[in-house]
């Protein structure tokens, strides 16, 4: 029996949350019994007309921005500075593997024939194109920036978004979006750790990160603006979500 | 509201002396993000209406009310295992007890 988590010291709590066994028993814990990311009895009342549109097109937008994360997350393992970053990884990209399987699996239920023509038709250029920055700055193996990019901007970005989506949506999607949102709390922290630690010894990196921001906020703030239209929020309920999505680059000091 | 599922070990005379701090018995809250070790030393915020009991913090990142066996004081340290985050307690402008993130 665990006397106090919080009396480990850093490096043995670090071990133990990085760690493969540490994943495969917590996801355990809220994923087993579902199938395709809810509880089977779950009963489907998914949206009719211009409301079964909206949806359609939100998730196929999330799948993008998995995908974008499934493809940055195995390219950053090979740049991983070391084990246990590289096995924390290897779990956020069996996770991202999921969340994008769960989502096209929604897309079936909801009656879509081709669902991975339908991501490519319905995707947003903001998203594209944030896609293709992440994964070249992967492809530049510089960790920083693409951990900055993925693990906090596009996991902020998702975080904030699912939960607002998952408190007004269908039965079904709600449980699905529910699920990940439960995986999206290691990814961010992660990113937000990850960074913070390396800022703090090496503070010239800043400068570097600033440059990444600039050039990736306002393609996030576009995405965030047209997602929160498609899941139906109001303006109130949308700056909340900016502000949200803004938390944990500023708790970087990224103002 | 303090969590029900929260009980104060007493000391023989039933009350801490004074300065010592106050120990909890954790129990399950039915967490289920973290392994099944780990689970009594996490819950969900319930939203309007729930408070924190006096060994508890709300995570900065990741939002989950975070529980440890003893009273919680300024400067203490705590760890959020659903973000992997290390956390130092810290008495906020309210006056209340918050958590700041220690990278």
């Amino acid at each position: 029996m665990v006397k106090d988590v919080h009396d480990l010291e850093h490096d043995a709590f670090l071990e133990e949350v990085h760690s493969f066994e540490f994943w495969f028993q917590a996801v355990e814990g809220y994923l087993s019994g579902t199938v395709d990311g809810h509880r089977p009895e779950t009963r489907d009342e998914p949206p009719l007309g211009s409301a079964r549109e909206r949806l359609i097109t939100t998730l196929c937008n999330y799948c993008v921005g998995e995908t974008a994360a499934l493809e940055g997350a195995s390219g950053l393992i090979a740049i991983a500075p070391n084990r246990t970053t590289k096995v924390f990884l290897a779990t956020q990209v069996v996770d991202e593997g999921r969340h994008l399987e769960v989502l096209l699996r929604r897309l079936v239920e909801l009656g879509v024939a081709d669902p991975e023509s339908e991501v490519e038709r319905r995707a947003s250029p903001s998203l594209q194109l944030f896609r293709r920055r992440l994964l070249e700055l992967v492809a530049g193996r510089d960790w920083e920036a693409a951990i900055f990019a993925q693990n906090v901007i596009l996991e902020s970005l998702e975080y904030a978004v699912f939960h607002s989506h998952a408190s007004n949506a269908d039965p079904i999607t709600r449980e699905v979006l529910e699920g990940i949102i439960k995986d999206e709390r290691r990814h961010i922290g992660f990113g937000e750790n990850e960074l913070g630690r390396r800022l703090a010894r090496s503070p010239h990196i800043r400068a570097r990160l600033g440059q990444v921001r600039n050039q990736l906020d306002h393609l996030v703030l576009d995405m965030l603006e047209t997602t929160a239209r498609e899941i139906g929020v109001d303006r109130h309920e949308q700056e909340r979500l900016g502000r949200a999505y803004r938390e944990s680059v500023e708790r970087l000091g990224f103002t | 509201m303090v969590d029900p599922l929260l009980e104060t070990v007493e000391a023989s005379d039933g009350l801490p002396e004074p300065g010592e701090r106050r120990r909890f018995l954790l129990e399950d809250t039915g967490f289920n993000e973290v392994p099944a070790r780990y689970r009594r030393f996490y819950r969900k915020w319930r939203g309007a209406g729930d408070a924190l009991a006096p060994n508890e913090v709300i995570c900065p990142v990741c939002k989950v009310v975070i529980r440890s066996t003893r009273e919680l004081r300024p400067g203490d340290r705590v760890y959020c295992m659903p973000c992997m985050s290390r956390l130092v307690v810290v008495r906020g402008e309210s006056g209340m007890l918050e958590a700041r993130v220690a990278y």
